[in-house]
């Protein structure tokens, strides 16, 4: 059987590289995250538990987790039903499905933090083609929207600026970059489910399109869900490059911008306080491994009966 | 649901529509301010393409050129000052370097690892599996603070090798090629072994052409991924413009920007934006399997 060591010579290196780049800095920041340490110290001190009573008592870290959560919570919900929504219409559609396909897949993969710049300049209170739009709806039916009114008799809002919009705004851009990948797995979730289904659906007296969606298309992707899901938490939890394009400094008015990645970053990086930094990094982890472990055992509980 | 111009397709190709403005809204500011005049775009006016009316360059007057030599065209203005102001080209070639770098390196250590698990017999090697599974729930940004420390203490940061070495093992692409092996047929091995093959040219030269398709989608994937990349690049890239990457470039444009600096901005997140999208419609199919792949776990 050839070379009874190949193996090693095939494994080897990734298991090396798995060790000292994905292990050992999880170690290192579980350790770190006890010290107070800085780069460029030749020493650190222990501090014990300080910098996680730091995360869960002052109120810049309840801030962190308020913006980290406001985001998720809203990106998540809307990023799901919206690509399942654009899923279910498109493959609806006698006709330009693709189109349309191609459109809402563009915003995918395009560079996050040249489109945040884009959005900027749209949402910009002055030159931006946002309020500039809005205005031109002023004096019609619109005013009656009091809302509406109150932005033509004054100004139209300060969306990065205001703190009662930024977290809105940037969860908007969150919502447009992401919906399109949701959608996309949700098509291929679709084209599995056997026609077959419907048809017995059918039989069974089954008459409207909603009564269809319940009994056969949502239980059929519910695997594709729960992946959906999943996929969405954890790549909405790494928001930063909107973040820090808007609010180079400080995480947004108010701090109500103020999401975990921007704050790793924060500390450790420009103020060099990487104890503080390790520890949000093992919190940060640990919601990671919460949503995974969910995830799986919601796979396993759903192969009893799918 | 036979009638292709029925009332209910109708609103379906509605709300559709709808959506598809406010997905191209970005795309559309982008590339029509990326044509216009710093006025036209202080005032918004000057229709999609500007009215390109040739307008004072003063950076040039301010050079001592007379007026005459300054008049210069909107959209040509953009895309020279573009490239002009900042080295665009040179980031271009960063953002090359570093992605195919890191493809090149993630198949070299991926492959053979893939193609033990899939089809050598060895001891440990459910435990190696097992640990390739774990590897796959840590995502590379979240601890890029310790991966930071460590380059840092090397000499490393600042360099091509930080924005690579991170990116180096990919526990997924071992996952994926691994499922991949799993369904190429035993006798093909055997048969190359009957050749004498060695193992190291049955990888080379038995698995990985029979492997090419998977391997487009992964190439598809990993190169959307770093190219947009921001984040890790931002935090060991510090100052030293030789080795910015595309997104890094766009962001130091965006923070001398003025006035006048608005239409060439948009220019070069044109510039940035465009190679992925042009690649995207030339191969629409494989893009949209590349970046989905995770979706096979």
């Amino acid at each position: 059987m050839g070379n009874q060591r190949a193996y090693l010579w095939c494994i080897g290196p990734a298991l090396i590289l798995m060790f000292l780049i994905l292990l050992l800095p999880i170690f290192i920041a579980a350790g770190m995250s006890f010290t107070n340490y800085s780069l460029g110290n030749t020493s650190a001190d222990f501090v014990g538990l300080e910098n996680y009573e730091q995360i869960f008592t002052r109120s810049t870290y309840a801030k962190m987790f308020g913006a980290t959560f406001r985001y998720v919570f809203l990106v998540v919900p809307m990023t799901v039903g919206l690509g399942l929504g654009a899923a279910l219409l498109i493959n609806s559609l006698t006709r330009f499905g693709e189109v349309y396909k191609t459109i809402y897949f563009l915003p995918v993969m395009s560079a996050l933090i040249a489109m945040a710049i884009v959005w900027e300049f749209a949402f910009h209170p002055t030159i931006g083609i946002i309020n500039a739009t809005l205005e031109r709806g002023c004096g019609t039916f619109l005013e009656g929207w009091t809302w509406y009114a109150k932005g033509c008799a004054r100004t139209f809002p300060l969306w990065l600026t205001d703190r009662d919009y930024a977290i809105w705004t940037v969860s908007f851009i969150g919502i447009w970059q992401g919906f399109g990948f949701n959608m996309v797995l949700y098509l291929a979730g679709l084209t599995g489910i056997p026609r077959d289904l419907y048809h017995a659906a059918e039989m069974d007296g089954t008459q409207s399109a909603w009564d269809r969606f319940c009994l056969v298309t949502w239980p059929m992707l519910g695997p594709t869900t729960v992946f959906v899901v999943t996929i969405s938490f954890i790549r909405s939890f790494q928001v930063f490059d909107t973040v820090e394009a808007f609010y180079p400094q400080g995480g947004g008015p108010s701090k109500s911008v103020y999401v975990m990645m921007f704050a790793i970053y924060e500390k450790a990086i420009q103020q060099n306080l990487m104890g503080i930094g390790a520890a949000i990094t093992m919190v940060f982890l640990g919601f990671v491994m919460i949503l995974t472990l969910i995830q799986r055992w919601l796979v396993e509980r759903r192969t009893h009966y799918a | 649901m036979l009638n292709g111009f029925s009332t209910r397709e109708t609103v379906k190709h509605a709300v559709l529509i709808l959506g598809a403005i406010i997905v191209l809204l970005p795309f559309y500011v982008m590339l029509t301010y990326s044509f216009k005049s710093p006025h036209e775009i202080m005032t918004n006016t000057g229709g999609i393409f500007g009215a390109q009316e040739l307008f004072r360059d003063d950076y040039c007057i301010k050079r001592g050129n007379p007026v005459d030599a300054c008049m210069v065209t909107p959209f040509i203005y953009n895309y020279v000052t573009a490239f002009s102001k900042a080295p665009l080209l040179r980031y271009l070639m960063n953002g090359l370097i570093v992605t195919g770098s890191i493809f090149v390196i993630q198949v070299v250590v991926a492959l053979p690892c893939a193609y033990a698990l899939a089809k050598l017999r060895f001891w440990g090697r459910e435990a190696v599996f097992g640990l390739v599974l774990f590897c796959l729930l840590i995502p590379v940004h979240a601890i890029a603070l310790p991966l930071y420390i460590m380059l840092a203490k090397l000499g490393l940061t600042n360099s091509y090798a930080a924005l690579v070495i991170p990116w180096t093992i990919s526990v997924f692409g071992i996952f994926l090629m691994r499922q991949f092996f799993m369904t190429v047929p035993d006798d093909l091995i055997d048969a190359a072994r009957m050749d004498g093959m060695s193992e190291y040219s049955i990888i080379w030269n038995v698995m990985l052409p029979t492997a090419i398709p998977a391997l487009m989608a992964f190439a598809i994937f990993s190169v959307v991924a770093h190219w947009n990349d921001y984040f890790w690049p931002r935090i060991v890239i510090t100052g030293n413009r030789d080795l910015f990457t595309p997104p890094l470039g766009l962001r130091e444009f965006k923070g001398d920007a003025d006035g006048d600096n608005f239409g060439p901005m948009m220019a070069s997140a044109v510039v940035i934006v465009m190679p992925l999208i042009v690649a995207f419609m030339l191969a629409q199919r494989r893009f949209i399997e590349g970046i989905t792949l995770s979706g096979m776990k």
